[in-house]
């Protein structure tokens, strides 16, 4: 039986997978977990990924996770301060600094085995958060992800996934601009950057102006008729969530009692989301498609909390 | 339907309005044609049925204007949504959604309707514009002609009354206007929807309009029937501009209706390019085997032509059948994939680029992405300068084709034809004898068409070499030794224009349709006897 492809699943899905897999490998200490958590993610993409353009980045993902792991242990090894007890694996000419202030340094010299480790361990954390956070972004489309978003989010949300589609588009057009100026035999040297900028601004600019006006005709931003109490419900609300969430921080921040802090963030969250609540009924808009939660979600995220359960049980 | 009453309309900046003292009426179940020149006000007196003038352009509005009874004044498009649909020039720019089915629900779903309403909704435009079989596809896998009926499809998806379209054929081919262009004749005249088109290629819709609202450009604007709102030969269309040459009894705005008068004129009829005085038949460039493409995809296969010396070649095929990308291959932009490109000179894709201009130049589509710095006359200097040539030689190129601009006017400002002749005044200025055009007329009226195509006869009568991908039949026909077709990326044949274009072929010109004869294509061909 062939997998369902990724826009199948509910949209949030993928982001809560991705979050619990970033937050398993940042709390984790043992290597082999982090190169599994990377591993996880590249199949999750390869098996879940759709036609879509925006499904097509993981090379680009790769790319920066091995970047990321490189620089770590590279930069391990030139400033890398190692004990002189422990084993070496790799024995490098020592260049020896004297700035005439502070204690004196070393670049590069003796490798420990430990150092080495520790530095690809860390590496490999930094590498499979990016490639969490690159996977969730990947499958969850973003255009679904706005269809998710709660009536009152929808405005903001609809402005992000703009921008987002954005900057495709300024490339395309700096694209085209910079071979137009290749017509004319120009450079394609730094000196050209202002007139290649200004036309595919402009460009962008009068795109994503017929992109809003195309919107706007048909009928996005609309407004319903709403009650002053629940005018007056979602401010009160507002308000409350706010002022819990200064209380929680300064809680928790003064180390005053965590289960202070833990009521105050509950309640931001309550209050918040009654705000959030009321302030939906302004909109008119209904869906065609209902994205529900369905058992391959669940299934989704329940393997995403076995990770992190599995990997909390293994390092206490 | 839509009832326009003394409205008056201009930015604030500049003391001139761009729309005066204008009055309509446009009945329910018409199709309106609004006709001018490039840049005379056509777009925005479209935007002023939906509320997109003043809210979304800026400037003032005045006066009164009346859909479906209801004034609109102070009314946002949004609020304006379920009583009108709007079609932006690029379709492609505007869409919301991923897939047909997002983008045709999108309306519906910020309208509010409820989930069987919008079920029902869906199946009748699915019906009415036959999309069924592409609503799960994604949009950008459309062609174009497929994008612009989902536009149309969605913008009347919440069961509109009123339709407005900016330019609906402007970058279609010739089949996929056709189709779009029936749906309409449809919409009109079965379902009752009142259509407004703002349109430049006034021969492929003027069959089907009731009503023609000319926009002059001076501010005013009238209201009439076919027969004589095209009073301005410069901006008819083919079978008008030929009945006012022939001084018929009245104005022919079809062929059925052209043709008991021409069967009863008495024509001369002369060649429709003129004799080459010196003949210079050689190749001036010759493909071979050309295969190439963007990454594992061939867009270009295996294509074998030549190009002579004061000839000018049409491109012509679909939407997305490899015209433009067989400009960027012979031009270097593109690398090529097999095969060879040959001038007297050598290959132009192994020189260095300053040596390639001096041979083979080219137009994009987009002429104004050539143009960067703030004045006409700081670009022509610029070019001399790049050229190392003397002062004022690409000024001279410039005026020698379209007359004097003034050298202090911003590039942008310019209109369309202006720009395109500035961009062609500036790539022909390093001597190449070899210049290729993309799509030239687009937002060109009929005027701006008539003057590139002297400028195109005379870069060819010198002794140029030029190859003008184009839709646009009636052009061709005015500027064409030779058309080469091209399909899926298959060079399918190289014929004359007269073939390609004459009575018998897949898409005739007008006059030949009318004449039925093998060697009449253009209106410019034809003379009182």
């Amino acid at each position: 039986m062939p997998l369902p492809k990724a826009e199948n699943f509910h949209p949030t899905t993928w982001w809560i997978l991705g979050l619990l897999l970033a937050l398993t490998a940042s709390m984790s200490t043992d290597p082999m977990l982090m190169v599994s958590i990377c591993l996880i993610n590249v199949t999750l993409l390869l098996v879940f990924r759709g036609e879509s353009n925006w499904a097509q980045s993981l090379n680009f993902y790769l790319a920066l996770a091995a970047i990321v792991i490189v620089t770590r242990v590279v930069f391990r090894v030139i400033f890398n301060f190692s004990d002189p007890s422990a084993p070496a694996v790799l024995q490098l000419p020592a260049i020896e600094l004297n700035l005439g202030f502070g204690m004196k340094s070393s670049l590069l010299g003796r490798v420990s085995a430990q150092a080495f480790f520790s530095a690809l361990t860390d590496g490999f954390r930094l590498a499979a958060i990016i490639l969490s956070v690159a996977s969730a972004n990947t499958l969850a489309n973003p255009r679904k992800l706005l269809k998710a978003t709660p009536g009152a989010l929808y405005e903001v949300a609809t402005a992000v996934v703009i921008a987002i589609n954005l900057a495709p588009q300024l490339i395309a057009s700096l694209l085209r601009v910079r071979q137009a100026r290749q017509l004319r035999g120009r450079s394609k040297g730094l000196s050209s950057l202002a007139s290649i900028v200004t036309p595919a601004l402009e460009d962008t600019i009068d795109s994503s102006l017929a992109l809003a006006a195309s919107m706007d005709t048909r009928g996005f931003g609309r407004k319903g008729q709403v009650s002053s109490t629940t005018i007056a419900i979602s401010r009160t609300a507002t308000a409350l969530a706010l002022l819990a969430a200064v209380l929680g921080i300064f809680f928790l921040l003064s180390g005053s009692g965590n289960w202070l802090a833990a009521l105050a963030f509950l309640i931001t969250i309550g209050a918040t989301s009654i705000s959030l609540r009321a302030t939906s009924k302004q909109g008119l808009r209904s869906r065609f498609r209902v994205i529900k939660f369905q058992g391959k979600d669940l299934a989704v995220i329940s393997f995403g909390i076995a990770t992190l359960a599995l990997s909390m049980a293994l390092g206490a | 339907m839509i009832r326009v009453k003394n409205l008056n309309f201009g930015y604030g900046s500049s003391e001139e309005l761009v729309l005066r003292h204008v009055n309509l009426h446009i009945n329910s179940g018409d199709i309106a044609l609004i006709c001018g020149p490039t840049g005379s006000g056509k777009s925005s007196l479209l935007k002023c049925f939906n509320g997109l003038v003043p809210h979304f352009t800026g400037g003032t509005m005045s006066g009164e204007v009346l859909v479906n009874g209801k004034a609109i004044q102070g009314r946002q498009p949004r609020q304006l949504a379920e009583t009108i649909g709007y079609v932006n020039q690029q379709p492609e720019g505007s869409f919301v959604g991923d897939t047909v089915e997002d983008e045709l629900v999108y309306g519906m779903e910020q309208l509010g309707f409820t989930r069987s309403k919008m079920q029902g909704q869906l199946d009748w435009v699915c019906r009415r514009f036959d999309l069924g079989p592409l609503l799960e596809r994604n949009l950008n896998q459309l062609s174009g002609g497929q994008q612009q009926k989902v536009a149309i499809a969605a913008a009347l998806a919440a069961g509109q009354r009123v339709l407005l379209l900016d330019e609906p054929t402007s970058a279609l081919s010739p089949d996929a206007a056709q189709e779009v262009l029936a749906i309409l004749r449809d919409l009109a005249k079965n379902d009752g929807i009142t259509v407004a088109i703002v349109e430049h290629r006034i021969e492929r819709v003027l069959d089907l309009v009731d009503t023609v609202i000319t926009v002059h450009g001076d501010g005013s604007v009238t209201q009439g029937s076919k027969q004589t709102q095209f009073t301005d030969y410069r901006y008819a269309p083919p079978l008008v501009e030929l009945s006012q040459k022939l001084n018929w009894p009245a104005i022919a705005t079809s062929l059925e209706a052209a043709l008991p008068h021409w069967d009863s004129s008495k024509v001369t009829i002369t060649e429709r390019l003129p004799e080459v005085s010196e003949k210079t038949p050689d190749v001036a460039l010759r493909v071979e085997n050309l295969t190439a493409g963007y990454g594992n995809g061939d867009v270009i296969k295996n294509a074998n032509f030549a190009l002579n010396h004061s000839s000018v070649t049409a491109l012509m095929g679909p939407n997305g059948s490899g015209k433009t990308t067989l400009l960027s291959a012979l031009l270097g932009t593109l690398k090529l994939k097999f095969g060879t490109i040959s001038t007297i000179d050598g290959n132009p894709v192994h020189m260095k680029p300053e040596r390639r201009l001096r041979l083979i130049t080219a137009v994009p589509q987009q002429a104004s992405d050539l143009l960067f710095l703030n004045t006409v006359s700081k670009e022509l200097a610029e070019s001399d300068k790049f050229g190392g040539l003397a002062n004022g030689t690409t000024a001279r190129i410039l005026e020698s084709l379209t007359g004097r601009i003034d050298p202090q006017r911003h590039p942008r400002d310019l209109s369309a034809g202006q720009q395109l002749s500035l961009t062609l005044a500036i790539q022909l200025a390093n001597g190449a004898k070899i210049l290729l055009l993309d799509e030239p007329t687009r937002g060109l009226d009929y005027q701006a068409k008539h003057r590139l195509a002297k400028q195109i006869i005379r870069l060819r009568n010198e002794g140029h070499c030029l190859l003008v991908s184009s839709h646009d039949v009636e052009f061709v026909a005015q500027i064409a030794d030779r058309v080469l077709e091209i399909n899926q990326g298959q060079i399918k044949a190289t014929s004359s224009t007269e073939t390609a274009l004459g009575p018998n072929s897949p898409h005739p010109t007008q006059l030949a349709s009318l004449s039925q004869s093998n060697n009449l294509l253009s209106v410019g061909q034809v003379w009182p006897a």
